[in-house]
């Protein structure tokens, strides 16, 4: 499903931006990309439900910020669970426990997604 | 002694029973008892198999091994009187609960340990972890605590987990009351055995050793116990012991100890899942706490999730829920750690969510050099027409797994439908060998339009859910599919069908 609704995106991303910029059509890929997860992974998650509430509000998905967080020196627990937090979408209005448990669930389908983009990546470049 | 060796083997079946329900719902319990219930020459039978493998004359000899401090024979009386007390148990009420459990305490000085036994009949097969089974038991023990001691002759047949309950309470009564040696040959035994033989053992131990003082626990306090030993029916053998230890006297005071924590405790989490007092809770803790003087007053916790109790861990309420709650993390951070590769060796929560952190990110950047790679390097239009219907069907039979087993089925589907026959096959071949040419491509299209149906009713909900999510996008996407179909009746058929199917 993910990979269904993914390649109609990029489909439809490549019809019709096919002379819109680069960055500007990798900003749509990226954001078909976490659409189709946030799709396959339904209402069921806090998290995919959190990523469609972004994705309807037509807000740009906040994707984490190449290692800014990841810089920070110190790394307690609690800065974890608080970057952890910023990582998985939803991710403030939740629980410790459920933080675990929709980070596996997101990691899960983070790396779904990944593998489905490089699929393709090789198909189209094969 | 033999008797103590007798009573550990059942407490380990039971033991291990627990542990299988422990998770488990209540409602075996209560099926269980009520089986027993239902046929109470039964339960004495079913006790003594399956906890005590002990003869049932023990009545006679109760009183008796009372006075021996026998524990095993404890049990088996607690057997053979569980028949009146069957029918007690279903009248049981959470208030009469702690009388039977306060019974047992004053059986002590009449030396007649039925009485709280009684109300469990079912209690012994059953395993404490079932809430409502304790209730009942509970009840029953109450009732049969209201009976009156004079019954105890009959009654004392309770099965082994009432007389658990009661042996908490009298447990207390008689630590504060009497030292009675009976525990000591309950600490030989194994923690894991203890259990709810131990409690009887001490229970009958101290019932015949001395009159417990229990009376003046109200129900309550039995209930609790009872409740209690329930829910930490293993926690309780641990703190049974642990709580013997604490306690007073050594041998009578461990085990005793062990089942006040441990009845305290499962009480409380008994009665948190029926009514949920926390406040009854802590008042049976104090009462049972406050009666001998007994170190541990297990806290009821609120919440009415079974924990386990380990040896050494404190009760509180609080504690108690905070290890509920750890525990859960825990679960999840192993859960987590097979998700992230390379974790297995990690240990410590602090370098485990580094890991993870480290791994989502690294997923997040994944995703976005792939959307750049994607869009610079998006070949023509045409082209990718056909690998994009082509990458659809290839990356279902690439990534099984991420694509769901919608994909799969439809395959399978697909295979065992071929109205297409040959070109269905070879299509359904393609998918799954990810070789795809146009010719196959559009077959397969023709074909989707067959798959549709038959998943359709497995992938309805999906595509319910599809379409909730339906947004312009898609729709538009499928109509870009149609208009670049090469075979349009086809594509229009077949777009629909695919996105149902593979929902």
């Amino acid at each position: 499903m993910m990979a269904c609704h993914f390649l109609r995106a990029l489909f439809r991303i490549q019809q019709t931006s096919t002379s819109s910029s680069s960055s500007g059509r990798s900003r749509r890929i990226r954001r078909a990309a976490y659409a189709s997860m946030a799709y396959s992974a339904g209402t069921r998650r806090a998290w995919s439900r959190a990523l469609l509430r972004k994705l309807r509000s037509r807000a740009r998905l906040r994707f984490p910020r190449r290692l800014s967080r990841a810089a920070t020196p110190q790394r307690r627990d609690m800065d974890q669970a608080q970057v952890l937090r910023k990582l998985v979408p939803g991710g403030p209005s939740m629980d410790d426990c459920k933080l675990l448990e929709e980070t596996a669930d997101y990691i899960r389908c983070l790396t779904t997604q990944v593998r489905l983009m490089q699929t393709v990546m090789d198909s189209i470049s094969s | 002694m033999s008797f103590s060796a007798r009573l550990y083997h059942p407490e380990m079946e039971k033991e291990a029973f627990w542990g299988l329900n422990w998770q488990s719902t209540d409602a075996k319990v209560p099926q269980e008892l009520n089986s027993g219930t239902a046929a109470a020459a039964l339960l004495p039978q079913r006790l003594l198999n399956l906890n005590w493998n002990q003869p049932m004359s023990c009545d006679a000899g109760f009183e008796s091994a009372l006075s021996s401090a026998v524990v095993g024979q404890t049990g088996s009386i607690c057997n053979s009187g569980e028949i009146s007390p069957s029918s007690r148990r279903r009248s049981a009420s959470n208030s009469c609960y702690s009388s039977p459990l306060n019974s047992p305490p004053k059986l002590n000085g009449r030396g007649a340990l039925p009485m709280p036994i009684n109300p469990m009949p079912g209690a012994h097969s059953v395993p404490f972890a079932a809430e409502p089974w304790f209730a009942d038991g509970a009840a029953m023990l109450s009732n049969y605590g209201g009976g009156s001691s004079a019954s105890f002759p009959g009654p004392f047949g309770l099965p082994v987990i009432p007389a658990n309950l009661s042996r908490v309470s009298s447990s207390k009564s008689l630590k504060t009351g009497t030292g009675s040696g009976m525990g000591a040959p309950e600490k030989g035994s194994d923690a894991g055995m203890l259990g709810p033989a131990r409690m009887e053992m001490e229970m009958m131990s101290k019932l015949g050793g001395s009159s417990t003082p229990a009376d003046s626990e109200p129900c309550n306090g039995q209930e609790e116990s009872s409740v209690s030993s329930l829910r930490g029916v293993t926690d309780s053998n641990a703190r049974k012991r642990k709580a013997a230890a604490r306690g007073k006297g050594k041998e009578a005071s461990l085990s005793y100890a062990a089942t006040d924590p441990f009845t305290m405790t499962e009480e409380e989490n008994s009665d948190a899942k029926r009514s949920k007092p926390a406040e009854a809770n802590g008042k049976m803790k104090t009462e049972q706490n406050g009666d001998p003087g007994r170190k541990q007053s297990p806290e009821p916790p609120k919440d009415y999730i079974h924990v386990r109790a380990r040896r050494g861990q404190a009760t509180d309420a609080h504690s108690l829920a905070e290890r509920v709650r750890r525990e859960k993390i825990s679960k999840r951070m192993k859960f987590l750690q097979d998700l992230v590769p390379g974790c297995n060796k990690v240990t410590g929560k602090a370098v485990m969510l580094d890991e993870i952190i480290n791994y989502v990110q690294s997923l997040q950047r994944q995703v976005e050099f792939l959307s750049m790679k994607l869009a610079t390097l998006n070949p023509q239009l045409d082209n990718m027409e056909s690998i994009l219907s082509k990458d659809m069907f290839q990356a279902r039979g690439l990534i099984p797994q991420p694509v769901y087993p919608a994909e799969m089925t439809s395959a399978a589907v697909s295979n065992v439908h071929q109205p297409q026959a040959t070109p269905g096959q070879s299509i359904v071949t393609s998918l799954l060998e990810a070789q795809f040419s146009l010719n196959p491509l559009e077959s397969s299209l023709h074909q989707s339009q067959s798959l549709q149906l038959v998943p359709l009713d497995g992938f309805t909900v999906a595509s319910s859910q599809l379409g909730e999510f339906w947004e312009d996008d898609l729709h538009s996407v499928a109509q870009v599919g149609y208009g670049q179909d090469q075979k349009p009746a086809f594509s229009s058929q077949s777009y629909p069908g695919h996105m149902k199917i593979e929902l």
